[in-house]
């Protein structure tokens, strides 16, 4: 039996399911193939409606 | 009621002469490559109340934070600056660090001399350094006059309102009660389910009543939650972690302590009153052909299995409501799949103008559909389709004629509006509703579940029209949200908030309005304002408004920042 | 992205995949392979001294091979972790030249080039599967001559040229310019150095170039022994010169005239409606379309853009009015059409061959820049990891999920959200998030209860 939870994948969705794990108090390993995280939402330049920066 | 443990008035004062040890970080070359820290190292050493001045390679590093660690009890210091990148990033490592160390986190102070002094001015070396002691002074200067605080705690009470029994709310009730979590579920109508009750079969194919058969019976049989039909919210009142609800139900008025609150009242089909025909023998509203179909009696709305026209858009995209619902266009093309599967003979046109089947499945139907022979066909907006009896002409845009489609069924496909109510309810909750009347979410895009004031939370078409599917997606969603904040044994936040001093403030009311987090009240019988410090996120909105000085933000006092700018 | 690095529930596993996954919901034994960074994670500091002195450039992925990285490189700039990483493939030290300048470089000593790869078991009770999905590549689709047109570009090279630290800093220089500017920056340094040797012949004879030239031309040429052995070479050498010279002189012309991209056609449902490709829609694109056009009008206001798609799907909250906004503000028209062909025009220019629905009439329009909105495909691999978790695909190559329970996977405690499930755009994929993890959270909290 354990509180630790696998997250495959470091874009917008396995880091929001990671965060929201932590909070929670469940350990996460979040794996991730690129060096860093952050998906395609990082290449991207902005976001709208609100234009605001993806980063 | 609130939580005064940071605002403690001899907290506040300064207990003893500053010590303060500042740690210049070279950032390898980052920093050091551009500007002279040895420099401003030395330099820091002549400001007033420095005793202690560290050059690091990486002040971030684990040596730089044993560095810090080290000196803050050799060398007895009270206050610690770092001069090096950015506090967005850095911050939180530096004041824990110091925390660990044995100084009170509110006590440390940061300078950005990388993004503000070595990257700007990267080639002008001498400028850059001299930015640096500047900055590097006016650190000094707040530093001395940062006061010790302690987090602000508060208890949380374990149990969660979820308003409106829709699937959104059906499935935040079963999602928060598998997680142990108490609920308290508020139905106003007499039944649980919504609009899925007047639905023939969902997107998936399943009929609707089956599956909410299922729900309805699954929340009902658990011990851990309260489930109320013909019941509505009265009041509410409270915090996070700490509301008072009282709840009017048939059985009488109900009051109870909930830690959190999920509004889930979805949405209302518009009907279609005074557009295309509406009223007439031969025209209804797709929710009624949605009911036709479902209760059997299509051939008494006039359809014997020959011509159906549905009409996309009626009522919306239009100047008066220019949102697009979502749903309709999948929700005609499930009915029209229907009809044409029980009317195999039958012509079935979409007139429209974009087929919004989004995503994987709904385009597959789409296909499906175009492929058991469901004509669809583009209308100009400029120029509707006009509604007779037994006939809807219209101008078909891609061939450039007028068209006249005889019919026995007309389909009006109108959106999904907020529902009555709504804007009451907000008040109530003290949550923002949008332009459309739809409750208003924290963020569009990263918080799509939460709204801007903690402890509230939405979820299925009360904040955008939404399939079954993704209502309940979302009411899902809204537990692991709610559960981010309850599974914690008590709420702990950052002190750096505001406070209104009851002896100079005259009751303006100014800073009411300027703070984005609903946390500042009016006590009428006071007749001051009030900042609850659990709702203030410390934004100073109300500081920077207050015309008598009686709202302070906690670090960022005027002393503390006139101190800074005079060092400047 | 930085609440994660900094979160102490979470542990990141960057640069990592997933090779096994053995038992059952509660109880899983996760095999997690950590390839070799050879940067030492615990020492590197992230300030990026290796970066400068690496002399090995490597086109950059993150800016869709329109700008140069180094073989030892960040992800990007604000990547989390900011740990570096040596490219293997194209680093001096692993394809046995000598180098390790970067070692050399390094305060923190954090470069380690023996660093191995290493497997890691991991006790977990539940997973979320979140691998998202890979840009459809156009190149498949003659038609658009994505490869033989370099001012056809996809919508995510596009947003890295919109983007003020992409390869163009925000300024929509057209690739072809781009090239253009290039080829002439190469000439200039190649012509610097023809110069160099033309000079040594100058200074050795006596004569410039061009007197040498036209005397040896016109027959007057006064040979000296000297002379007479470099006369073949220092001609061959002045002649090329001079004809390079010709083509810098044209090149600067044309690179002179060069603007910013101003006319910008989008193409919807690239890959995506497309039974060849995918018959699904990809669900962001129509408004990524859009948000491109308007941040390229932001950036000039004199760009028009024109979106030609099946359906303008502008289906979520705002988004309609982010639409008309656009469509009122930002100088974009929509066109009601699928784009039939893309060909070659002048001045590089794309030219479209679509049919005018409004106008019903079929018309070749040139465009300065074409952006292709590719289709949200299944990531490459993505049976492999299926076959890995032991869970099922649904015949569109995204994850199979159950119709009543939405994040289930075929597989109990395998739970999935975002573009691993099917298309879809961020507030969605954010709020699919939040319920993974609320249903992994659930199947820990029943097996335990279960046991």
């Amino acid at each position: 039996m354990t509180d630790n939870i696998l997250v495959l994948g470091g874009g917008i969705a396995g880091i929001q399911s990671s965060l929201d794990l932590a909070e929670m108090g469940f350990k996460v390993h979040l794996v991730e193939k690129l060096p860093s995280i952050g998906g395609k939402m990082a290449q991207l330049d902005k976001t709208f409606p609100t234009n605001d920066c993806a980063i | 009621m609130m939580s005064t443990k940071g605002m403690k008035k001899e907290s506040m004062k300064l207990v003893e002469e500053p010590r303060i040890g500042v740690f210049v970080c070279d950032c390898g070359s980052n920093i050091a490559g551009h500007l002279d820290c040895a420099d401003v190292a030395e330099y820091a050493k002549t400001l007033p109340h420095v005793v202690y001045v560290k050059e690091n390679l990486y002040t971030c590093s684990e040596s730089g934070i044993v560095e810090i660690k080290n000196a803050i009890t050799q060398e007895n210091l009270n206050r610690v600056l770092v001069a090096s990148c950015s506090p967005r990033t850095h911050h939180p490592l530096f004041s824990s660090s110091c925390a660990e160390a044995g100084l009170n986190p509110y006590l440390f102070e940061m300078v950005n001399i990388r993004d503000q002094c070595s990257w700007v001015h990267m080639g002008k070396r001498e400028d850059a350094t001299q930015k640096a002691k500047h900055l590097v002074k006016m650190g000094v200067a707040k530093a001395a006059g940062l006061e010790p605080r302690e987090e602000i705690e508060s208890s949380l009470i374990r149990k969660i309102m979820v308003v409106g029994g829709g699937i959104a709310g059906l499935s935040a009730a079963q999602a928060l009660s598998d997680m142990d979590l108490d609920v308290i579920l508020v139905e106003k109508t007499d039944h649980f389910g919504g609009l899925l009750q007047s639905l023939g079969t969902l997107e998936t194919g399943e009929t609707a009543e089956d599956f909410l058969g299922r729900v309805v019976a699954d929340v009902q049989r658990r011990s851990n939650v309260t489930a109320y039909t013909g019941a509505q919210v009265k009041s509410t009142g409270g915090y996070i972690g700490n509301y008072e609800v009282t709840i009017d139900t048939p059985e009488g008025e109900v009051t109870d302590k909930v830690g959190a609150m999920v509004v889930a009242t979805g949405a209302v089909p518009l009907i279609p009153e005074g557009i295309f025909g509406y009223g007439n023998k031969g025209v209804v509203s797709l929710m009624e052909l949605e009911q036709h179909l479902k209760n059997d009696t299509l051939e008494k709305a006039g359809f014997s299995g020959q011509r159906m026209v549905f009409i996309q858009c009626a009522g919306t995209r239009n100047a008066k409501r220019e949102y697009c619902s979502r749903i309709c266009c999948m929700t005609a093309v499930k009915n029209a799949m229907t009809v044409k599967k029980k009317y195999p003979l039958a012509d079935v046109r979409v007139l429209y103008r974009d087929m919004q089947m989004y995503g994987a499945q709904k385009e597959q139907m789409l296909w499906d559909a175009r492929g058991m022979g469901i004509r669809f066909d583009v209308y100009d907006p400029e120029n509707p389709p006009n509604v007779e009896a037994g006939k809807v002409s219209y101008f078909r845009t891609v061939t450039g004629d007028d068209v006249s489609l005889e019919t026995d069924l007309t389909v009006l496909s109108t959106p999904l509006t907020a529902r009555q109510g709504t804007g009451e309810l907000a008040n109530m909750l003290r949550v923002p509703t949008d332009q459309n009347g739809f409750f208003l979410e924290a963020h569009a895009k990263l918080r799509p579940l939460d709204f801007a004031a903690d402890g509230i939370f939405v979820a299925g078409a009360g904040r955008y029209p939404a399939t079954a599917t993704e209502s309940r997606t979302q009411g899902i969603g809204v537990a692991s949200r709610v559960a981010a904040i309850l599974f914690k044994d008590k709420l702990v936040k950052s002190a750096i908030v505001a406070g209104i001093d009851p002896a100079s403030c005259v009751g303006c009311l100014s800073c009411l309005p300027m703070c984005p987090y609903e946390a500042i009240t009016y006590n009428k019988d006071a007749r001051v304002c009030q900042i609850n410090e659990i709702l203030c996120k410390g934004c100073g909105n109300c500081a920077a408004t207050c015309p008598s000085h009686s709202a302070l933000l906690a670090g960022f006092k005027p002393e503390q920042l006139l101190a800074q700018i005079g060092a400047a | 992205m930085l609440d994660v690095g900094r979160h102490p529930n979470i542990e990141l596993m960057a640069y990592s995949e997933l090779k096994g996954l053995e038992g059952d919901a509660g109880n899983f034994t996760a095999k997690v392979l950590k390839k070799a960074r050879y940067v030492d994670a615990d020492k590197c500091t992230g300030c990026g001294a290796c970066v400068e002195v690496c002399p090995t450039p490597v086109s950059d992925l993150y800016n869709e091979g329109h700008a140069d990285r180094k073989a030892v490189y960040s992800w990007f700039a604000q990547g989390i972790p900011s740990t570096h990483a040596i490219d293997t493939d194209h680093c001096r030290v692993f394809q046995g030249k000598r180098c390790g300048i970067c070692a050399k470089k390094c305060e923190a000593d954090a470069i380690n080039f023996d660093q191995t790869e290493e497997t890691v078991e991991l006790n977990v009770g539940a997973v979320v599967v979140a691998t998202g999905y890979d840009v459809f590549d156009p190149g498949k689709i003659p038609e658009y001559r994505y490869k033989t047109l370099d001012n056809v570009i996809t919508a995510m090279e596009f947003e890295r040229f919109l983007s003020a630290s992409g390869p163009t800093e925000g300024h929509l220089y057209r690739p072809s310019d781009r090239k253009l500017k290039a080829e002439k920056a190469d000439l200039e340094k190649t012509l610097a150095k023809s110069a160099k040797a033309l000079a040594r012949f100058e200074k050795k004879h006596g004569m410039t170039s061009k007197n040498f030239l036209v005397a040896l031309t016109t027959n007057t040429l006064e040979l000296t022994d000297d002379l007479a052995k470099d006369a073949e070479k220092w001609a061959a050498k002045a002649k090329d010169h001079k004809s390079k010279d010709d083509r810098l002189t044209a090149l600067a012309q044309k690179a002179d005239a060069v603007t910013t991209a101003k006319k910008i056609a989008f193409i919807q449902c690239v890959g995506s409606r497309d039974l060849r490709f995918y018959p699904f829609c990809s669900g962001y694109c129509c408004m990524h379309a859009i948000k491109e056009a308007i941040i390229a009008h932001e950036h000039d206001n004199d760009t028009e853009s024109s979106i030609f798609g099946m359906d303008i799907r502008a289906v979520g909250k705002g988004f309609e009015e982010y639409k008309i906004r656009g469509g009122n503000a930002s100088q974009i028209t929509y066109k009601r059409s699928r784009v039939a062909e893309i060909v070659r025009g002048e001045n590089e220019n794309p030219v479209l061959i679509y049919e005018d629905t409004a106008q019903q009439k079929i018309v070749k329009e040139p465009f300065d820049l074409v952006v292709l909105s590719t289709a949200c495909a299944p990531v490459k691999g993505t049976q492999d990891i299926a076959d890995t978790l032991g869970v099922d695909l649904d015949k569109f190559g995204f994850f199979k999920t159950d119709a009543a329970n939405p994040l289930d996977t075929t597989r109990d405690g395998i739970f999935v959200c975002g573009c691993a499930h099917s298309p879809m755009d961020i507030p969605e994929s954010v709020a699919q998030a939040s319920s993974a993890a609320a249903r992994a959270v659930q199947a820990i909290m029943k097996s335990k209860k279960a046991s």
